[in-house]
């Protein structure tokens, strides 16, 4: 995917802190991430992971540091936020779907709301983000009507619909049932290739071994290693990355 | 337009309004009874009427103070969720008989010099101020219920806080809500009665009238009685098609 030194940087990360209460959730986290990269985030529990993408569209603020978003810093202006927020989109865990909304009404929500894209042209793009996840035929379905792995799909195109520049995954496979993880990775994959900016939260490390261009170890709020798949998985470089590696391996 | 199928709620709310103006022109038919109804109909009419007004007025000034109310009971600004919950202990607290005296006799004493408050009116404001309060506690209730995730993915998406609330949050609240503020609905048929203690004309008023000219009671008080039933029914039979409806999207 070649070298950093020729990517445009989209995500500037300088020294960001977050604390709940008197608990150091983050510490002085820096990293830079480059359009068209795939990064895996990987980390025990509680280590930061999920904190650390939630303060890059602010659904947490930082308390100290810096970020950049293509260029806009992010803070407390609400014009910039909302800026950020249409390039950066998310894909939760436990999916979010608006509940009341179809499939397709998932879909056309927000860029017809933020966007102001017209129905006719918000709805036709709903379709063709349906039918490149594999569900075309679900549109007019409510989510509770999906399974888990169809709706994570929903979820992608969903944010999708917004074009964003970059996409932020919290854990998309691990509320799902074992069969169903492969067709939302294989989605995800299939994304990858297409050249959009990743991060992904994962315990799947055969999706980030295969998948990512990078590797992010996260333990206590820092990052420990910041490295490639290969140079991650076959030499870690800290006792703590080498004892994850060894639970996660015997884990699965 | 598939209105229905995209809204059931507001097309259940629809359906309920026609039924009550049905109602209302339904009164006319009782001409064809035997005195003491059939000579009184137009003034059992204008009764039913008036129970319907107020009933409706009341009903959807209600909704509106609830909402707003509600919304302010969960404000993070102090002195706002402060003026909601004195609102609704002092309104829950004290007899619906009390307050609508109160806005009778009180209120213009305090008006500006040349407003007239009908006693309609007076009723009307009354009997708003409570079925809010008592609202105000559903709506409540239904903005708690929607999970925090739905507002995340939305926000995550780029709605502003006030379109997350008007596509997101509102009409899932409503969802859980709507049950318990159609209840609140059919209570006021009933409550509105009490507005003849103000001398309004409404249907309770006009039974006292018309078995007082008549000297039969039983069947005026009979037809009252069945009037007053079929009001209540029509809504009661909503409200349950409603919850019924409102289950799309619910459950699998
Ligand atoms: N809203 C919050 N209030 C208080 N503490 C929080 C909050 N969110 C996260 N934390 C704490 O911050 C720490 C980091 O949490 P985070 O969710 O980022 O971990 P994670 O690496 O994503 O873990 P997991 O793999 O379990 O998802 C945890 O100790 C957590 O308890
Ligand atoms: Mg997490």
């Amino acid at each position: 995917m070649g070298s950093e030194a020729d990517l445009r940087p989209i995500i500037e990360a300088r020294a960001v802190g977050k604390r709940f209460g008197s608990f150091q959730a983050l510490r002085d986290v820096s990293a830079t991430f480059h359009e068209g990269q795939v990064t895996a985030i990987v980390g025990p529990s509680g280590s930061g992971k999920s904190t650390f993408l939630r303060t890059l569209n602010r659904l947490e603020a930082h308390d100290s540091g810096e970020i950049v978003i293509d260029g806009i810093v992010l803070g407390d202006d609400i014009r910039n936020l909302n800026a950020i927020r249409r390039e950066v989109g998310m894909v939760f865990q436990s999916f979010n779907l608006f509940s009341h909304l179809t499939v397709l009404r998932n879909l056309t929500l927000a860029p017809m709301r933020v966007r102001r894209m017209a129905k006719a042209a918000a709805e036709e793009k709903a379709m063709n983000l349906l039918e490149r996840v594999g569900l075309k035929t679900q549109a007019s379905k409510y989510p509770v009507q999906l399974s888990g792995g169809q709706q994570q799909r929903v979820a992608i195109a969903r944010a999708l619909a917004m074009d964003p520049k970059v996409l932020l995954f919290d854990e998309p496979t691990s509320a799902l049932d074992p069969e169903m993880v492969n067709e939302v990775l294989a989605v995800m994959r299939e994304l990858a290739y297409s050249g959009i900016t990743m991060l992904v939260v994962t315990h799947e490390m055969g999706f980030a071994r295969e998948v990512a261009d990078r590797v992010i170890f996260f333990d206590e709020g820092v990052i420990l290693e910041d490295t490639t798949p290969e140079g991650f998985f076959s030499n870690p470089g800290h006792e703590r990355a080498k004892s994850f590696l060894s639970q996660v391996r015997h884990g699965f | 337009m598939n209105w229905t199928r995209l809204y059931p709620g507001w097309a259940m709310f629809a359906a309920m309004i026609g039924l009550l103006l049905f109602l209302w022109g339904m009164a006319l038919p009782l001409a064809a009874l035997p005195a003491p109804i059939g000579p009184a109909a137009e003034q059992f009419a204008d009764g039913a009427r008036i129970t319907v007004g107020l009933t409706l007025i009341a009903g959807s000034a209600g909704v509106v103070i609830g909402v707003l109310a509600g919304l302010g009971k969960l404000s993070h600004f102090g002195p706002l969720r402060w003026f909601c919950d004195g609102y609704v202990w002092l309104i829950r607290g004290t007899p619906l008989l009390l307050q609508i005296l109160f806005v009778w006799l009180a209120l213009p004493t305090i008006m500006p010099e040349g407003v007239e408050l009908s006693d309609f009116t007076c009723a009307a404001i009354a009997l708003s101020l409570n079925v809010g309060a008592y609202n105000t506690e559903c709506v409540r209730a239904g903005i708690l219920a929607v999970p925090h995730g739905q507002v995340e993915a939305a926000r995550a998406l780029g709605l502003t806080p006030l379109q997350t609330f008007i596509d997101v949050i509102l009409p899932q609240s409503m969802r859980v809500a709507l049950p318990a503020l159609a209840n609140n609905l059919a209570s006021l048929v009933k409550d509105s009665s009490l507005a003849y203690a103000i001398s309004v004309v409404e249907l309770t008023m006009v039974g006292y009238r018309v078995q007082a000219e008549s000297y039969q009671p039983i069947p005026v008080f009979v037809t009252i009685a069945a009037i007053y039933l079929i009001l209540t029914t029509a809504f009661t039979t909503l409200t349950a098609a409603l919850e019924a409806q409102l289950d799309v999207g619910q459950k699998r």
